[in-house]
């Protein structure tokens, strides 16, 4: 007798569909029916709105710039600082101005005789200004200690020319020309061959403007107890080190000595003399400069004339007025509480699916498991960005509107409106920091299977950088700040910053080494590694 | 034949049992093996990069135990799986039927748990203050600029020393409490790591009203505890090291407490 095979059972029902939208669907039905994760969801929207706002309510202004007297208003309505040591003439029409710098030194003038210190934007050179009012329209070409020559124009623009530094061996030419709005401004190692820096279009420059040399030298912030002198150098250590530095960091003044000469002055000539003076605040006089702490008085300017050389000296910055803090940006800081709870809805989105045992449902429903994770991956990064952006849209005005109540001029401290371009980075990007974050910790999740280690191993990625970037020195602080996902938090800087001018630039006043869209980019990247590594340990290990 | 005992077990037997737990699962070494990695790797790290002549007004004592920032967190993770744990598995009901006594059985954890943390700590902060001994010099922290190699033999470096292996054992215990009274992982985790990470980062704001950044500073149990490791200028902390830790202990205790309350008043 022979035994026929068995044929194994099979349902008759059709076989279920596993296409993505039916994965996108079971995973938005996993989210919604949990009762704790929805409640989590509101509350991080709920606390990212209440955290900003309440921030803003106890953020102290009062003590800051809004009447720092040195502050004057650019051709853009922009706040800006415009305090130099000028010597100049009337140009009247076209015309070109051209010199040659033999030296620039920076000192600090506490003592006589003046011990030298680095000032690596200090300036020295030429310019072509509307009139001598501070804040009024110019195209200046200057070289500098630490930065080359550099073409700069009404305060945000700069453009680099010939790179190294000044000396008597090693001089620098330097011209600027004016063709009706037009302003070509040209350096040269020798005088015989010229390269163009760049041109600036200054929009109802005047017909009669002021050319002439400019010495200035800003105002250096240096760590307290850092600054040492010895055999008449002083240095500075980088800014740094303890929690609340702010106000332990002093402002020193420092003063900018050049020599010029083959001082050409070419057009219409209506004046003839030269004539100095400091342009901007008066020097010798105390004001009160950021929060906690007053500014070093200016030191006076000079000038003199032997023969076809000119030596001047000069104090001061021709700048955006960036201020040290950045009151928006930190009080934004407030949405690291809708981020942690992020942080753990998105690692709990899959670690409960592990310890329920649904993940072997999941799996069984829909055998290709990196669709699953992906499923999973949009339904949690869309519900997270939904509630940073309603978070952040209902705190921004509330905010905005408490910080001027506090105390926080709006001259000084920009307001942000929703629909300007900075209100909605700064709404669309902590949606999107919320979003990325949450998919990252989605990540965590799945690799190490538990809530408690893909928590923590998310916050110490995201948020602890934050701490480090405040207790380390400015350069390491720096690399870890571009390199972790904490670049990303600088989507919420509420005032702009320059590269062409020296400040500080840390995470505790919304400062990253990183441009915004560039640090977003970072966190992108890790969340993207995240979930590669994800994808092929699901893979491979059993559920 | 074992007669069985009508008064319970006894609070050594119970610091068997959570012992004989604690040992015999794999997370623990990991996490244990974390800390060290991430406290000694970190400090080492933050001492290769600052170098003298640009910021010698470093602490430097307190700057080669940078790493218990991260190092933390292990901790952390570590003292909440220690109840959250058996409550995500249903060993809770297992544990608290063989110590029916739920403060002796939360105290046979406490206990288990210091004793861990502080020996796993002392091996971090050790290898840590000898990372810095090893580098710092190299970095132009010499005698030359008034630094000595660093030393256990110095006073406070000493405390700073013996304060963060203590700091590491308040955190496991505030974790603990902190994980009694919320039971979840998840929740406990997210609640410890922002009252931990969080609060720092608000309170250095800078921008905020001063009083507020003192009290911030002040009563934070991370800014109050790590208060203990500073060595120098003494006088311009928001609080002095020993009253800083004195304040994450009250922060430990009160977790302790409530946790306390709410395993003897709830059901498992």
């Amino acid at each position: 007798m022979s035994t026929g095979t068995i044929t194994p059972y099979r349902s008759g029902q059709e076989p279920g569909r596993d296409d993505f939208p039916h994965l996108l669907r079971a995973e938005w039905t996993k989210f919604r029916t949990v009762r704790g994760w929805l409640i989590s969801l509101v509350a991080a929207a709920l606390l990212t709105a209440l955290a900003v706002v309440a921030l803003a309510g106890v953020s102290n202004g009062s003590q800051n710039a809004g009447a720092h007297p040195a502050v004057a208003i650019g051709p853009g309505g922009e706040a800006v600082t415009d305090d130099f040591y000028f010597v100049h003439q009337p140009l009247a029409g076209n015309g070109s101005i051209t010199v040659r710098v033999t030296s620039l030194h920076t000192e600090l003038p506490l003592t006589t005789p003046a011990p030298h210190i680095a000032v690596p934007w200090a300036k020295a050179g030429i310019i072509i200004k509307a009139s001598t009012r501070p804040g009024s329209a110019y195209a200046a070409v200057m070289a500098t200690p630490a930065h080359g020559v550099r073409m700069q124009y009404d305060y945000t623009h700069d453009t680099a020319g010939l790179p190294g530094s000044v000396s008597a061996a090693s001089p620098r030419w330097l011209r600027l020309t004016r063709s009706g709005d037009t302003i070509t401004g040209y350096d040269s190692a020798d005088g015989k061959h010229w390269a163009k820096i760049g041109t600036a279009s200054l929009a109802g420059l005047p017909p009669t403007v002021q050319a002439g040399l400019l010495v200035t030298s800003p105002t250096l912030l240096v760590p307290n107890n850092t600054l040492s002198c010895r055999g008449g150098f002083c240095s500075a250590g980088t800014p740094a080190q303890t929690f609340a530095r702010n106000s332990s960091d002093a402002p020193v003044a420092t003063r900018a000595t050049a020599a010029f000469d083959h001082v050409s002055l070419q057009g219409q000539q209506t004046g003839g003399a030269w004539r100095g003076g400091q342009i901007g605040f008066p020097t010798g006089v105390a004001f009160i400069c950021g929060p906690g702490h007053s500014c070093p008085r200016t030191p006076a300017g000079s000038f003199k004339k032997s023969g076809g050389t000119f030596t001047l000296a000069g104090s001061g910055d021709i700048a955006p007025y960036v201020t040290v803090a950045d009151p928006l940006g930190t009080v934004l800081k407030g949405s690291l509480v809708g981020l942690l709870t992020v942080i753990a809805l998105g690692a709990l989105f899959i670690t409960a699916e592990y310890r329920r045992g649904l993940i072997r449902t999941t799996f069984a429903a829909s055998p290709r498991r990196g669709r699953v994770l992906a499923a999973k991956a949009i339904v949690i990064g869309s519900v997270t960005f939904a509630a940073g952006l309603a978070g952040a849209a209902v705190a921004l005005p509330i905010a905005e509107r408490k910080l001027r109540s506090g105390g926080w001029a709006s001259s000084v401290y920009p307001v942000w409106s929703l629909t300007s371009s900075r209100g909605l980075q700064i709404v669309v990007g902590t949606a999107g920091l919320l979003a990325v974050a949450a998919i990252l910790a989605l990540s965590a999740g799945a690799v190490l299977r538990r809530s408690a280690g893909a928590i923590a191993a998310v916050v110490v990625l995201l948020i602890v950088p934050l701490i480090l970037g405040a207790v380390l020195p400015q350069g390491p602080a720096d690399w870890v700040l571009r390199l972790t996902p904490a670049a990303a938090f600088g989507l919420q800087q509420g005032t702009p910053h320059y590269s062409q001018m020296t400040s500080v630039c840390q995470p505790i006043n919304s400062c990253f080494p990183l441009a915004p869209w560039e640090g977003f980019g970072v966190l992108c990247v890790w969340a993207a590694a995240a979930l590669g590594i994800a994808v092929f340990l699901l893979r491979r290990r059993d559920a | 034949m074992n007669a069985l005992r009508a008064e319970g077990t006894t609070l050594r037997e119970a610091l068997h049992a959570e012992w004989t737990k604690l040992r015999t699962v794999p997370s623990t070494g990991w996490l244990l093996l974390t800390l060290i990695a991430l406290t000694v790797g970190a400090g080492a790290l933050a001492t290769a990069v600052v170098k003298c002549p640009a910021s010698c007004g470093e602490d430097t004592t307190k700057l080669s135990l940078t790493g218990i920032l991260l190092g933390q967190a292990a901790v952390a993770v570590l003292a909440v799986l220690v109840m959250s744990g058996e409550y995500s598995n249903g060993m809770i009901r297992v544990t608290l039927t063989a110590v029916p006594r739920r403060v002796t059985a939360l105290a046979a954890k406490a206990i288990i748990l210091t004793g861990v943390v502080l020996a796993a700590g002392a091996v971090s902060v050790l290898g840590s203050v000898l990372a810095g001994r090893f580098i710092l010099p190299g970095n132009g922290f010499t005698k030359a600029h008034g630094f000595l190699a660093l030393s256990l033999g110095d006073g406070p470096t000493l405390r700073a020393a013996a304060g963060s292996v203590l700091y590491l054992a308040l955190i496991a215990l505030l974790s603990l409490g902190l994980a009694t009274a919320l039971r979840d992982s998840g929740a406990s985790i997210a609640v410890m790591l922002g009252l931990l990470y969080i609060v720092p980062v608000l309170s250095d704001l800078g921008t905020l009203d001063p009083v507020w950044e003192h009290r911030l500073q002040r009563y934070g149990p991370m800014p109050a505890g790590l208060a203990i490791q500073a060595t120098r200028n003494l006088r311009k902390l928001p609080i002095g090291p020993w009253p800083g830790l004195g304040v994450l202990a009250a922060w430990a205790a009160a977790a302790l407490l409530a946790g306390g309350l709410l395993l003897r008043l709830r059901d498992a």
